[in-house]
């Protein structure tokens, strides 16, 4: 089975005035398809660099990356942005839903936009996943009426609408209280377990790294330590 | 259109700020609306006071002809305009009545003797402008039997109709005899048949109406008449009438706008002045809708970084803010403009004592069709810096905030 995440040799150096900063220093990143996998570092390993690269948020200085078999190298930005809309899913610590739209309406937004309008087709998968991350009866709330956790789960079905090969999770916890998150971690090995959905969630959490099938360890750019496990610790 | 529900739902988020914005480009498009009907009221004015009480076009003898100069180069010829030294009529004005008559752009034909003359009461002159008319056609040029106070229009054969101030200045009142001495040296005693009053001092003090009749001996014109005056049905056609009469006619033909530079000269100051103050008020109001949008991206700025996060295009985000603004631009313009048309109709209905509007205002001229047009594309036009800015947000640094 082909590599859902081929990451080689990715550099990035930002400049600071005339200071150059290696953030990255060629970190090779490998992801099978279902893995659970969690990236952890203290803060400024690169972590969120890496996450947002491998986003194709952010354009490396050096290094090759594949994802599902398409290398990114030559897409122009608007062919990024259409591989980002159709092949990855984003959830980040600030959900940012669109607070005047409902839940089902938020979920929809990643393939409404593109289509100019929500098909009912779109609003049918919406609400499967919004039943699917436990917010049956939250469908039709406006975002401004959900709690912190609720949002968050709605952020995730947001991820999933249209069926990512890969999902982008920075720091998905670091905004909510602990059952909240807990709800959310488990909300996140469900869906991956269920869908094979290919999971790398950027974290500095241990407790979150523990729940993960997978531990990639950042040290000042470069890759310390992986290391695979059952995801049961947690 | 997804753009066009998020745009919505993006202006219903704060009522209150959008209701503000589109109070403010209201309030500017009634101020536009206001200035642009009380300028278009007030040339309305000027120009029907004018054309209502003067001819459209006058026809006078040429007063100076070309003659070719003698000159010792035979292939040379030198033109000069002279001065025909004669007296100034046209003896042929039956002809040229019968023309204007067969055009279809003439509603009215005034063939007169204009002249200067003095009325003498007592120890009392005053000097008259006069102007003889055939008395059927008295109110050709302008309505003269509606406004006699005193007495009546009748003129007869030796009847004198004079205006208020000029009856006061000579103590006369309608039936009096009053001796008038032409310029031609010429005494005759007339009767005031009835006195005018047309609220313009230079009538009322300086004019005199005979009949063409009376008026031939006094003046030593058995035949001719010094001009014509025309009437038309279209004024603003006069420039082009006039010049059609001059070449048909060979007579000096003088347009209402010609006689009148001053008043098309101050016209055209005061629509300048309205132009600049309608541009100030536009410019302010497409201001406030850039800074407004400005606002409303920053504040969105969380969201729109998702959205691009998402691949969602930055021609997308971008419609989300033109959109806006066009919201905010045909809504404000339209509630500007029918609260421009209810300030103006309130307004016009305001009269002096004398019944003459406080304002000379129509509320029918507000430029509402440029007015929305305008303020609906300068909308669009000053939500494109939010809208681009909006676009260009970095996602990573949008969604870290």
């Amino acid at each position: 089975m082909s590599a859902v995440l081929d990451a080689r040799g990715i550099g990035m150096t930002f400049r600071n005035g005339d200071e150059p900063t290696d953030v990255l220093k060629g970190v090779d990143l490998m992801l099978e398809p279902g893995e659970l996998a969690a990236l952890l570092g203290a803060s400024g390993s690169g972590k969120s660099t890496l996450l947002s690269i491998v986003g194709l948020l952010l354009r490396p200085t050096t290094g090759t990356i594949t994802i599902a078999g398409q290398p990114i190298e030559g897409l122009s930005e608007v062919e990024r942005a259409l591989f980002r809309n159709r092949r990855l899913g984003f959830i980040f610590q600030f959900h940012h839903l669109l607070p005047d739209f409902t839940a089902t309406e938020n979920v929809a937004f990643p393939a409404a936009a593109p289509a100019g309008g929500i098909s009912p087709a779109m609003r049918s998968r919406a609400r499967d996943l919004l039943a699917r991350v436990g917010l049956a009866d939250r469908m039709d709330f406006p975002a401004t009426r959900l709690s912190g956790g609720q949002k968050q789960r709605v952020a995730i079905a947001r991820a999933l609408m249209n069926n990512p090969e890969l999902v982008l999770a920075d720091e998905p916890t670091g905004s909510l209280d602990r059952v909240a998150a807990e709800q959310v971690l488990d909300l996140m090995r469900q869906v991956n377990r269920e869908d094979k959905a290919t999971f790398l969630i950027c974290t500095h959490d241990e407790q979150v790294a523990a729940r993960c099938t997978r531990r990639i360890t950042l040290r000042d750019g470069r890759v310390e330590g992986a290391s695979r496990s059952d995801g049961l610790s947690g | 259109m997804f753009a066009f529900a998020v745009a919505r739902r993006y202006l219903l988020s704060n009522p209150a700020q959008t209701a503000l914005l589109i109070a403010g480009v209201a309030l500017g498009v009634t101020a536009f609306v206001f200035i642009t009907a009380l300028i278009q009221g007030l040339a309305i004015r000027l120009t029907d006071d004018v054309t209502a009480n003067s001819a459209h076009v006058s026809l006078e003898p040429l007063t100076r002809v070309a003659r070719v100069l003698p000159s010792p180069d035979a292939d040379v010829a030198s033109v000069a305009l002279v001065s025909t030294f004669q007296r100034r009529q046209i003896r042929a004005w039956a002809s040229t009545v019968a023309l204007l008559r067969s055009q279809a752009s003439v509603s009215a034909i005034s063939p007169q003797i204009s002249g200067s003359a003095f009325l003498v009461k007592g120890e009392a002159v005053a000097p008259v402008a006069v102007t003889a008319i055939d008395p059927s056609g008295l109110d050709a040029i302008s309505p003269i039997s509606t406004e006699i106070v005193r007495g009546d229009a009748g003129l007869g054969a030796d009847g004198i109709l004079i205006g208020v101030r000029l009856a006061e200045n000579l103590g006369l009142s309608a039936g009096q005899p009053v001796l008038f001495r032409t310029d031609r040296g010429i005494d005759r005693l007339l009767t005031v048949r009835g006195i005018f009053e047309t609220g313009l001092q230079s009538l009322d003090e300086r004019v005199a109406y005979l009949s063409l009749q009376t008026a031939r001996p006094l003046f030593r014109l058995p035949e001719g008449v010094t001009n014509i005056e025309v009437k038309l049905v279209d004024p603003h056609r006069a420039r082009e009438v006039a010049a059609f009469l001059h070449e048909a006619t060979g007579l000096r033909a003088t347009s209402w706008q010609e006689s009148n530079a001053n008043l098309e000269n101050g016209l055209a100051a005061q629509a300048q002045t309205g132009t600049l103050i309608q541009t100030f008020s536009l410019i302010s109001v497409l201001i406030g809708i850039s800074s407004a949008l400005s606002l409303s991206a920053n504040r969105h700025r969380g969201e729109i970084g998702i959205m691009r996060a998402f691949g969602v295009s930055k021609r997308f985000i971008a419609s989300v803010f033109v959109l806006q603004g066009l919201l905010i631009g045909m809504v404000g313009a339209g509630i500007g403009c029918a609260a421009g048309f209810a300030l103006c109709s309130w307004l016009a209905t305001l009269t002096k004592p004398d019944g003459s509007m406080v304002l000379p205002i129509a509320p029918s001229e507000g430029g509402y069709i440029a007015v929305i047009v305008l303020t609906t594309l300068g909308a669009v036009l000053a939500s494109v810096i939010p809208a681009r800015s909006a676009a260009r947000l970095d996602p990573l640094e949008a969604i870290q905030q």
